[in-house]
């Protein structure tokens, strides 16, 4: 028995008085957290287990699970359409996460500025985040309508003949595109502004005394001062651009058409899971997409830890 | 907040009370009708009416068994099997041609076998009054997985008005006299009509089934069966020169011909409203879209069979395909002998009956499709041999487990073939990739 525990014993008085509310605080603590805590084992601990548990089983839902060791693995590596289904994830991901990256960079910096009737401007922009994916998808169909699509009926003003956008296999990709910029570019602007209203302005004040123009200040101060919020606006987009499904199950079909043209890894997945009752080898896909968005996203960490570190000794 | 304990108990208690008040109702629900029997079927609004229609008679004639309905959602096969692996799998299932092998395979479905052979008179009325093509259909690897209970094959719908207009002949009245797909598409030609600006504002034929499928069709119609052998194949045969050919006629009635719509110009008004609106004379489809033609105000149309390819012998009858559904028994019931009953009754001659006088579907057994419901229901059709004929003039299509992987290939390569980027002879390729698919599923 250790002296406090004495000292605890030989005077209770004060000191249990004190611990009743202090337990009883805990345990209510614990109590409002528990429906939480439960939600996350059963809705995530425990799927994300039972995942990799089934990666490595052969299972239909109708039978019993069959152990087949690494095959599933095996199998997807050799399997054409993951190959198809990596390249248009790839192509996916650059084609969103690089244009969307830009656009929200100059719609922050429009959105910063302190002009008459921002407010309004700034609600117009984040819209499309309150919208549904489905809802979103959906209506761009109609837009990209071969004969009476609105951006069909806009490009013959400009002389521009009708463009076959969910019918080529080329546009579908584009038109996926698209929609997936228009959709991720509210939230980016959201953490691009907020990142770039924690600039001191006084970096600013000094720079336009020494002579330099927006562009200058815009590349020299606004940019490396939110490298992190464009690192992690990064992140997130490439992780959204890897799950990508509701967008193109509605857009371009149940299976990622015309032919494999938006066949992403997504797709892949619900189309193995849930048409061909192979859920064993969807598991043994979701954990090797989770692979390599892990690597891909540790890798971002790094190159962005190491540029700050030349920054910070001036190198930068 | 730590001196009212009693407020924060009370919220807690009353926040308890309120979920416990919320969930009572649902688990009730759940446990009410767990002794009835279930049938899980899937259909729109009009369909589920007529089923609604069998289930009550059912329920009239055998008021010991209760009938608990389950309508599916989109996407049958994945609430299908959320319930069997959940332990509950319905005990009366409607089986589709196609996707049925899958769950037999798997064995989730009964063999009716085993329940026809304690039932001899029902099995002497089926074997009498059934069509062998569409009876067969769901036999599988030596076991009879489902009764069929409709006929969806395909036909053509054509506009009378539009004809006369055109004072184009009308398309021939039964299965066995059928015009050539050279006559077809002369029709197809003079009832397509377009505007100043080279659009088209008629349309002669449209599609309103699966486009792939539907190539596939004339395929067969050119002597070619999608594969080789129809149970469990090893071979497609898309690479066969009459397959190629047929398949390229089709798809040259839209990119060539342009008698028929491409698919961008049907993106903002589907084919059968086309159909149904006055602006297509012809158009192919099935049973399912009876309903949708005969409520289109003005519309004036009868039905024919499909045209004959060159590569079959002159006089040789015209084929739909085996579009059917079916009523199966789940391997796991715990009432069996109720759900026999069941489904004797639906796919039986009294059920086949009501399923005539719907005007929905087209029934499956000879009594029905000769009876005088059927031919009140379809009143407004003058080549009722089409309707009545055609079960027994239709061919099988490949019946498989693996067929939902067929069908994601056949998808993806049909595509360039029909939109005219590709020509039909590229698949060739798809028949290796299907034959490999069948080879190692």
């Amino acid at each position: 028995m250790t002296l406090r525990d004495t000292a605890v014993t030989a005077v209770p008085g004060p000191r249990s008085r004190a611990a009743g509310p202090l337990r009883r605080r805990a345990w209510a603590g614990r109590l409002f957290v528990a429906p939480n805590l439960t939600a996350v084992m059963v809705f995530m601990l425990f799927p994300l287990g039972f995942s990799l548990y089934m990666s490595f089983q052969r299972w239909d839902l109708f039978r019993p699970p069959r152990f087949v060791g690494t095959e599933n693995f095996t199998e997807l590596m050799v399997d054409p359409l993951f190959l198809i289904a990596i390249r248009n994830t790839v192509i996916y991901t650059l084609g969103t996460v690089v244009p969307t990256v830009l656009i929200s960079l100059a719609v922050a910096a429009v959105l910063s500025r302190e002009v008459k009737g921002i407010g309004t401007f700034r609600t117009i922009a984040f819209m499309p985040l309150a919208i549904s994916s489905v809802v979103m998808a959906v209506v761009w169909q109609f837009v990209f309508n071969t004969d009476n699509g609105l951006l069909n009926i806009m490009l013959g003003w400009i002389g521009v003949g009708p463009v076959p956008w969910l019918i080529q296999p080329r546009w579908a990709m584009a038109s996926l595109c698209m929609v997936s910029v228009w959709r991720s570019v509210p939230f980016a602007s959201v953490v691009l502004l907020a990142a770039m209203q924690g600039v001191p302005g006084n970096l600013y004040e000094a720079a336009r005394i020494d002579g330099a123009g927006e562009i200058r200040q815009f590349v020299s101060i606004t940019l490396p001062m939110i490298r992190g919020a464009i690192s992690f606006v990064v992140v997130i987009s490439v992780i959204h651009a890897f799950q990508a499904f509701d967008l193109v199950y509605v857009l371009n079909g149940p299976n990622g058409g015309p032919e494999t043209a938006t066949y992403v890894l997504g797709i892949m997945l619900f189309q193995h899971a849930f048409s061909f009752l192979e859920f064993g080898y969807a598991s043994a896909l979701a954990w090797v997409m989770f692979a390599i968005l892990l690597v891909l996203t540790v890798l971002q960490f790094r190159i962005t830890r190491a540029r700050s570190w030349e920054a910070s000794r001036g190198l930068g | 907040m730590l001196d009212e304990p009693f407020g924060r108990r009370s919220l807690l208690r009353g926040a308890g009370a309120l979920t416990a008040a919320s969930l009572a109702p649902w688990a009730g629900g759940c446990a009410s009708d767990d002794d009835a029997l279930t049938f899980f079927f899937a259909a729109n609004p009009d369909e589920r009416d007529a089923r609604m229609r069998i289930v009550d008679e059912f329920q009239r004639r055998h008021p010991d068994i209760r009938v608990r309905p389950l309508l599916s959602g989109p996407g049958v096969m994945q609430q299908l099997s959320t319930f069997c692996a959940g332990g509950r799998c319905p005990d009366v299932l409607m089986a589709w041609e196609l996707t049925y092998a899958e769950l037999a395979a798997r064995g989730v479905l009964l063999d009716l076998n085993t329940m026809l052979a304690r039932d001899p008179a029902f099995a002497a009325t089926l074997k009498s009054d059934s069509i062998p093509a569409l009876y067969e259909t769901f036999s599988f690897d030596g076991g009879q997985y489902a009764f069929p209970e409709q006929w969806s094959g395909n036909y053509l719908f054509y506009n009378k008005r539009l004809f006369a207009e055109g004072q184009v002949p009308a398309p021939p009245k039964t299965w066995e006299r059928p015009w050539s797909f050279g006559e077809f598409l002369d029709t197809a030609t003079a009832l397509t009509r377009r505007a100043g600006s080279g659009r088209a504002t008629q349309w002669g034929f449209v599609n309103t089934w699966l486009s792939y499928a539907s190539a596939g069709l004339f395929a067969i119609n050119n002597g070619v069966p999608w594969s080789t052998p129809r149970m469990n194949p090893t071979h497609f045969n898309f690479d066969d020169d009459a397959f190629i050919e047929a398949v390229q006629f089709y798809a040259d009635l839209a990119n060539k011909h342009r008698v028929a719509p491409r698919a961008s110009e049907t993106q903002s008004t589907s084919t059968p409203n086309l159909f149904a609106a006055g602006k297509a004379a012809i158009a192919l489809g099935g049973h399912w879209r009876y309903q949708t033609f005969i409520r289109a105000d003005g519309l004036d149309f009868d039905v024919a069979p499909l045209p004959t390819g060159p590569a079959l012998p002159n006089g040789h009858a015209a084929r739909s395909d085996i579009g059917a559904t079916g009523l199966a028994i789940s391997a796991s019931s715990q009432r069996k002998e109720q759900a026999w009953e069941f489904v004797k009754f639906a796919t039986g001659p009294d059920g086949q009956a009501l399923i005539g006088e719907s005007c929905l579907f087209v029934p499956v057994l000879r009594s029905a499709l000769t009876s005088a419901g059927f031919a009140g229901a379809h009143r407004a059709v003058d080549n009722l041999a089409v309707l009545t004929e055609g079960p027994a003039h239709s061919e099988g299509l490949p019946i498989t487990p693996a067929w939902e992987k067929v069908n994601a290939l056949m998808d993806r390569n049909f595509g360039p073939v029909l939109r005219g980027s590709r020509p039909a002879t590229s698949l060739r390729g798809l028949t290796r990739a299907v034959d490999e698919v069948l080879r190692t599923p």
